[in-house]
């Protein structure tokens, strides 16, 4: 297993080796955040009037029992869908004003994603699961095929590049997933429950490489997790209980 | 995403699922090929039916005889000729130069004596005719210029056509073998059996026996069916040109199985520029003067009864692709339905509604071309496997065999139509999966 060291030679590289630098951290603002979901025909509220800040280029971890609304508040900030009420600012961006084609734009070059279950394509190769990422922003073949082999090797799996998501382990699907989630560039990061369905040791590289991407690309990093020794490392921790934030 | 990159990926969404993507495009293939062959059969049946009609010739084909209309016979397929009437270069050139007229073949007739070789058959022929063959006979040959034999109803049967400018070889018609005795399921047997023939002339100074006829020897070469004019030999318009010329110089009427021709063509071939044409060409013929007779009324008919079948397959085949699309649309609904995360997903990483729709709608349109693609083939392969079929019963029949009319009308508007299909079929499910929320990527309903 690479070490850290390692990993932070080989992001650095991808730096390097880029014309153009990553997408400088952005900076989150959430003012009055309330969101709630219809069940068996009742409204169930889930964020109430939340108000909190992510500095630029801040590494936040969002801890929360099963239900509090952890991802739901990271799919309002990642854009998969509008708030139904507040507001949500990331970088220049008003999630509320935003929706469709203009949701799209901002997913594909402001957010990386990283789900708890990787969201791999169990189709594409690793390699062209990174692709993907590049393929969705109009990047020539040639130059995403080249990019994307960087990215896999900066996490460490050039040599799975062919293999897909089936033939991988879970750290290793979760790595492939990083990279893909590097690809744009984001400035910001959402990682919901990245080492949620990994062993300790992959939990731990995993981790050790969003942390990498984060202190290398200044990009914002938002984590979330159950596991309160990885949410500990993070400069900011907040709670997510009964639909409120509170710092941990 | 572009076309390019969305068809990448929906091929690999194809794969995805490998049995249900061979099921579903086994659907569309079986309904294309059931769509395929039944037109193509309809087609070939509907080619061999009106070149029946056409007895071999083109289907705008107006016989002209050289004699004057019959007013009351005019719209008549069959008309009965009026009273003769000379055939001339001039009326040749005035009919050729219709608007509506493609193209025109004279036919000279001429009355002769033929002497057929006893045995009337090839020595290598297996079985000799029991019956006696007559010493002479009188018949009439058909003269027309072989270069435009695919203009006359001229069909071959066995052999060949003799050469356009040769005065030593002819071909003769079924008519011949059965006037022999011969069979005439075995054309060949008559190939290459001298046959000589006499243009009989009168002299007024022979006193009681006045006839007299110029001998040619020829040679069959062919057996053919014609219906250019009545008469049993076929051969170069220059022979029989030669035998009506010394005929016509007689010096008296003959009595009996002749008569001294006028006309310097017995009839013509006019070919119209379409079907829809020949009932104001021949009108118009009928104006110059002559008389003519066109299947057209039958071919009309008779092209309704074929449109009427033709639909009638078409409509089976295309029910078929109608359900095999349907086939498609439940394979993508329940793909979608397998897939609302990893569409998610798409959109969680920057896809757009159009390019999650741009690839299921691929996806159907893959489907829907593979099946038509290989469904197409087959049903070419079905038909042409019906065709031999056919083809062995017709000639066990003693019949000409048929060619299979595979359109590439047909084969194209397989594969285009089981695409366009596949692409409609796809649409709903597509748009559905289009509208799936991005949030979908988290798990989260």
């Amino acid at each position: 297993m690479p070490n850290r060291a390692a990993c932070r030679l080989r992001l650095a590289s991808v730096s390097l080796s880029t014309p153009r630098p990553l997408e400088s951290g952005l900076a989150i603002e959430v003012r009055g955040l309330t969101h709630s979901y219809r069940s068996d025909g009742r409204e169930l509220r889930v964020l109430g009037d939340l108000d909190f800040n992510v500095e630029p280029g801040g590494y936040t971890s969002i801890t929360g029992a099963s239900g509090a609304g952890k991802t739901t508040l990271l799919t309002l900030l990642g854009g998969l869908e509008p708030p139904h009420a507040g507001c949500v600012q990331v970088g220049s961006y008003d999630l509320r004003l935003l929706s469709g084609d203009d949701l799209a734009a901002y997913r594909r070059s402001s957010v990386g994603f990283v789900f708890q279950h990787s969201g791999l394509l169990e189709t594409l190769t690793a390699l062209e699961n990174v692709e993907l990422a590049f393929t969705l922003s109009g990047t020539s073949q040639r130059r995403r095929r080249h990019k994307a082999k960087t990215l896999l090797s900066a996490v460490g799996l050039s040599e799975r590049a062919i293999h897909q998501p089936a033939q991988l382990s879970g750290g290793e699907r979760q790595r492939v997933a990083i990279a893909r989630a590097l690809a744009n560039r984001p400035g910001l990061v959402l990682a919901d429950e990245p080492t949620g369905n990994l062993d300790e040791a992959s939990a731990e590289r995993v981790v050790a490489l969003l942390e990498e991407l984060h202190a290398t690309s200044r990009c914002t990093l938002v984590l979330i997790t159950h596991n309160p020794s990885i949410a500990a490392r993070a400069d900011q921790r907040l709670l997510l209980t009964g639909g409120k934030l509170t710092p941990a | 995403m572009s076309w390019r990159d969305a068809l990448a990926l929906a091929r690999k969404g194809v794969t995805r699922r490998l049995g249900r993507a061979f099921l579903t495009v086994l659907s569309v293939a079986l309904a294309a090929a059931l769509l395929t062959a039944l037109l193509t059969i309809a087609q070939t049946g509907r080619t061999e039916v009106l070149r029946q009609l056409a007895k071999g010739g083109p289907l705008a084909g107006i016989k002209v005889v050289a004699a004057a209309p019959d007013p009351a016979q005019i719209a008549n397929d069959n008309a009965r000729p009026g009273p003769p009437k000379d055939l001339g270069d001039d009326a040749v050139r005035a009919i050729a130069g219709l608007p509506e007229v493609d193209s025109v073949v004279p036919v000279v007739t001429s009355r002769m004596i033929f002497l057929p070789p006893d045995p009337p058959v090839r020595a290598d022929t297996p079985k000799q005719p029991s019956a006696k063959v007559p010493r002479f006979f009188f018949e009439t040959m058909v003269g027309v210029d072989m270069n435009k034999s695919s203009l006359l109803p001229v069909t071959l049967l066995a052999g060949r056509l003799p050469s356009a400018e040769s005065l030593t070889e002819v071909a003769v018609t079924t008519g011949y073998l059965e006037r022999l005795e011969l069979n005439p399921l075995e054309p060949e047997a008559v190939l290459g059996t001298e046959l000589e023939m006499g243009s009989p002339r009168v002299f007024e100074s022979l006193g009681d026996q006045p006839l007299r006829a110029q001998w040619q020897r020829t040679v069959i070469v062919g057996v053919v069916a014609q219906e250019a004019a009545p008469g049993q030999v076929l051969a170069p318009i220059q022979q029989a040109t030669l035998g009506r010329d010394w005929t016509r110089q007689s010096d008296a009427e003959p009595e009996g199985d002749f008569s001294i021709p006028t006309s310097p063509y017995s009839g013509l071939v006019v070919v119209a520029r379409g079907l829809d044409s020949i009932g104001k060409v021949r009108t118009q013929i009928t104006r110059i003067g002559y008389s003519t007779s066109a299947p057209e009324n039958l071919i009309a008919s008779v092209q309704r009864y074929l449109r009427v079948i033709e639909i009638v397959l078409a409509s089976i085949g295309a029910i078929a692709l109608v359900i095999a699309s349907l086939g498609i649309a439940s394979a993508l609904l329940a793909a979608i339905r397998e897939r609302r995360r990893e569409i998610g997903v798409l959109k969680a990483i920057g896809a757009r509604d159009r390019d999650v729709l741009r690839i299921f709608l691929i996806e159907a349109s893959l489907i829907g071309a593979i099946g038509g693609a290989v469904g197409t083939l087959a049903g070419a392969l079905i038909a042409q496997a019906v065709g031999s079929v056919v083809n062995g019963y017709l000639i066990g029949q003693g019949l000409l065999p048929i060619d299979l009319d595979l359109s590439p009308l047909i084969i194209a508007g397989g594969v285009i139509g089981s695409t366009v299909l596949a692409f409609a079929a796809g649409t709903v499910p597509a748009r559905r999966a289009a509208r799936l929320p991005a949030k979908e990527a988290m798990g989260v309903v």
